[in-house]
């Protein structure tokens, strides 16, 4: 990921607008691998939270251990249920629009990564290595 | 977290934040030595320290973040405890919870209907308080941590542009460097067969 303004052979003009264009590509650059990291974290959540759910489904006791905080409280089944539910419903909103940003994101770097490879040619280097 | 998806340049034109000292972009190299009286040499050396002070303090921040990060989810978690204890108040059932000793002995406890509960307030010293109070008081903190949090993410994005700029002006003082040696080679040796 890094950006080398690189003015090969005769000396290349690099304006305050390039140099603008290459800083907010190294902050969406930057922001994209947050957010691959927590769109992963969101996924594991998810699946867990599926887990959670599939399991207790399965499960025969009317009250189960449910982690609040740092302890497991004895909450009835129903009640799991429904929060788990919840749990899971609220983790696929964050999921969806952390790809949503992550789209948008991408599509803003094509962006940049058009003007500043038409400015530069191969002269600098926009890609991961 | 969202605000970092606004492309427009934010505070690029300071020239410190919160002690962070701005990197100056270089419109032309050439001008920018002789100006400052820097050869190619000592005015790599320059930026490359403050490359490596920026880094310093990028390290600096990013712990922060990490310790912001964990801090939230704590106060979260704390919040849940006490609005389930809420929930409860007044139903006359006590909540019955499994809750560790140690590492790995658990007991049991049997919390009876409660309208308050204790805070730790950190330097040895808890609290009661009952459960509004309580709730208050954690979402007051889960705020502060919030923003303070979004001020961090922007010192760092600051913090960021300026190593960007900074890497950017050392390659293109050492493009500058390279090419003037070019020229400097090319010319004796044209001179050289001039003369023969």
């Amino acid at each position: 990921m890094q950006q080398q303004g690189k003015s090969s052979g005769s000396e290349m003009e690099v304006t305050w607008e390039d140099q603008q264009n290459i800083n907010t590509f190294s902050r969406f650059n930057n922001r994209l691998h947050e957010l691959v990291d927590e769109i992963k974290f969101a996924k594991e959540k998810c699946d867990n939270l599926e887990d959670a759910g599939n399991e207790l489904i399965l499960a025969d006791e009317e009250m189960v251990r449910f982690q609040i905080g740092e302890v497991f409280a004895h909450v009835p089944k129903d009640e799991v249920e429904t929060r788990i539910e919840e749990m899971k419903e609220a983790t696929i909103k964050s999921l969806e629009k952390l790809e949503q940003e992550k789209e948008s994101l991408v599509l803003q770097m094509a962006e940049l990564k058009k003007v500043l490879y038409a400015k530069f040619k191969d002269s600098i280097n926009l890609e991961e290595d | 977290m969202a605000s970092s998806s606004s492309p427009s340049g934010s505070g690029s034109d300071l020239s410190e934040r919160r002690g962070i000292p701005a990197a100056k972009f270089i419109q032309d190299v050439e001008t920018y030595l002789s100006q400052s009286g820097f050869d190619s040499n000592s005015a790599l050396a320059f930026h490359q320290e403050r490359l490596q002070q920026y880094k310093v303090v990028e390290m600096k921040l990013l712990a922060q973040q990490r310790d912001l990060q964990a801090k939230i989810p704590d106060i979260e978690k704390c919040l849940e405890v006490v609005g389930t204890l809420e929930t409860r108040k007044g139903t006359g059932e006590s909540l019955l919870a499994d809750f560790e000793v140690s590492e790995g002995i658990y007991s049991r406890a049997c919390i009876e209907d409660t309208d308050s509960v204790c805070l730790w307030l950190g330097a040895n010293v808890m609290l009661e308080y009952s459960c509004e109070e309580a709730t208050a008081l954690l979402k007051n903190n889960l705020e502060n941590a919030k923003a303070s949090l979004e001020v961090l993410v922007a010192d760092l994005q600051f913090l960021r542009d300026q190593v960007t700029v900074t890497q950017v002006t050392i390659a293109r003082i050492y493009n500058y460097d390279v090419h003037q040696r070019r020229v400097k080679q090319v010319t004796p040796s044209a001179i050289a067969t001039a003369d023969a």
